[in-house]
C-alpha cells in the first residue's frame, strides 16, 4: 500500500508525535499520568518519541519510490 | 529486605520470568506466603521488581547478541531504505509492531495496575486463569496440528511443519504485543501469553518462545530505565538490590537456554498444570491464614 498522500500523513503525524513528546518532557501536558504534580513525565516522553519514530519509519514505507524495470536477459 | 530475601527474589524472578508461570505473580505471593516483613506496597518494591526485570532482560540480550546486532542494523538499514529485503529486516519491523501495542497500554494502564499490584490473593487468581489460558493455547494449537495434512513421525518433525518467527504477520504480530499488556496483571505470564500467542499465528513452539524473548527485551529494559532512577533516590539498600538481580539474570540465562531447548518438542500443558495448582493453593493458604 504505497501512495503520497499516506506517507504525508504518517510524516505529519509523527510531527505531531514529537511534539506531544516534548510537552510530556516539560510537564505542559498532564493527561492520563499517575502523578500530576511530577514536573517531567519522562515515560510518555519515550513513549511518543517511539511512536514518532514508527510513525516516520511507515511513511518512507509509505512512499512510492523510483520504478525498477527487471530484464531476462543482462544488458550488454 | 534483607541480603537473603532480596537473592531469593532474584532467583526467583529470573527463574520465573521466562517460564510462562508468571514472575509478577509469584513476586507478589512468595512473600505474602513466607509472611516476609517487607510491604509489596512500598514504594520502593516495584523499582526493585524493575532491576530484576533488567537482570533478566540483560541476560536475553547475552543469549541473543549476535541476533540484536542484526535486528538493529537490519532495522536501520529497512527504515532508511524504506524497504524490507531480508528476513532480519521484517523481524526487527515485526518486533517494532509488537512492542508499540505494549508500550501504550503499559504507559497508560500503568496507575491501574499499580492498584492491583498490592493483592496476592489477584495474583493467585490471575495465576489460575494463566493457567487455564496455557492449555487453551494447547488445545487450540492441537486443533491446528489436526488440520496439517503431512503426518510426522515425531513431534520434532511434527513442528517443523509450523512457521519460523521472521514469517508471522505484522497483524499477528501487533496483537501478540498487546498480548504482553496482559502481564502488567500479577499472575498472567508474559512469555506464557506472547507464546501462545505466537502459536496461534502458527509458529512453531520454539519459535514463538525465541519472538516471545526478543519481544520482551525492549519492553523490560524500558520500563527499567524509566524506574531505576526512583530505586536509587528513595535511599533503598542498592547493594542487596543488585545482588539479587545479578542472580536474576544468571537464572534467566539459564531458564532461556532451558526452554529454548524444551520447546523443540514441548508444550505449554505442563505449565498450565502447574500455575493451576499453585494458584489454588495459594488461594486456601491465604484464605485460611496458614
Amino acid at each position: 500500500m504505497k501512495s503520497t498522500g499516506l506517507a504525508i500523513g504518517l510524516g505529519v503525524l509523527g510531527v505531531v508525535f514529537l511534539i506531544i513528546a516534548v510537552l510530556y518532557a516539560f510537564g505542559v501536558l498532564q493527561i492520563a499520568v499517575s502523578d500530576p504534580h511530577a514536573s517531567h513525565h519522562y515515560t510518555h516522553t519515550i513513549l511518543f518519541v517511539v511512536l514518532a519514530v514508527a510513525s516516520f519509519v511507515a511513511a518512507n514505507f509509505a512512499r512510492p519510490k523510483g520504478t525498477v524495470y527487471v530484464t531476462d536477459r543482462p544488458r550488454r | 529486605m534483607t541480603l537473603a530475601q532480596a537473592l531469593f527474589m532474584g532467583l526467583l524472578q529470573g527463574a520465573t520470568e521466562l517460564f510462562p508461570v508468571s514472575s509478577l505473580g509469584h513476586a507478589v505471593l512468595i512473600p505474602s506466603l513466607l509472611k516476609w516483613s517487607f510491604k509489596q506496597s512500598d514504594p520502593s518494591f516495584l523499582p526493585f521488581l524493575v532491576l530484576l526485570h533488567i537482570g533478566t532482560a540483560t541476560a536475553l540480550l547475552v543469549l541473543y547478541r549476535q541476533e540484536w546486532v542484526g535486528i538493529i542494523r537490519g532495522f536501520f538499514a529497512a527504515a532508511i531504505r524504506g524497504q524490507i529485503q531480508n528476513d532480519t529486516e521484517r523481524l526487527s519491523m515485526l518486533l517494532l509492531v509488537g512492542t508499540i501495542p505494549a508500550a501504550i497500554l503499559g504507559v497508560f494502564l500503568e496507575s491501574k495496575i499499580k492498584t492491583l499490584f498490592a493483592s496476592p490473593s489477584v495474583a493467585a487468581a490471575f495465576l489460575i486463569v494463566n493457567g487455564l489460558l496455557m492449555i487453551g493455547f494447547e488445545v487450540l494449537r492441537r486443533r491446528a496440528e489436526r488440520r496439517t495434512p503431512v503426518t510426522a513421525s515425531s513431534r520434532a518433525e511434527q513442528e517443523e511443519h509450523f512457521a519460523q518467527a521472521e514469517r508471522i504477520s505484522f497483524r499477528a504480530a501487533a496483537i501478540v504485543g498487546a498480548c504482553q499488556a496482559l502481564a502488567f496483571l500479577p499472575g498472567i505470564s508474559r512469555s506464557g501469553v506472547t507464546i501462545g500467542g505466537g502459536l496461534l499465528a502458527g509458529l512453531r513452539h520454539q519459535e514463538a518462545a525465541r519472538f516471545s524473548f526478543l519481544l520482551a527485551t525492549p519492553v523490560i529494559l524500558a520500563a527499567g530505565v524509566v524506574e531505576v532512577p526512583q530505586l536509587f533516590s528513595s535511599g533503598v539498600p542498592v547493594g542487596e538490590y543488585l545482588a539479587g538481580a545479578v542472580l536474576s539474570g544468571i537464572a534467566a540465562y539459564a531458564s532461556a537456554r532451558f526452554l529454548l531447548r524444551y520447546f523443540r518438542s514441548g508444550r505449554l500443558d505442563p505449565y498450565g498444570i502447574y500455575c493451576i495448582a499453585a494458584g489454588l493453593v495459594s488461594l486456601a493458604l491465604l484464605h485460611f491464614n496458614l
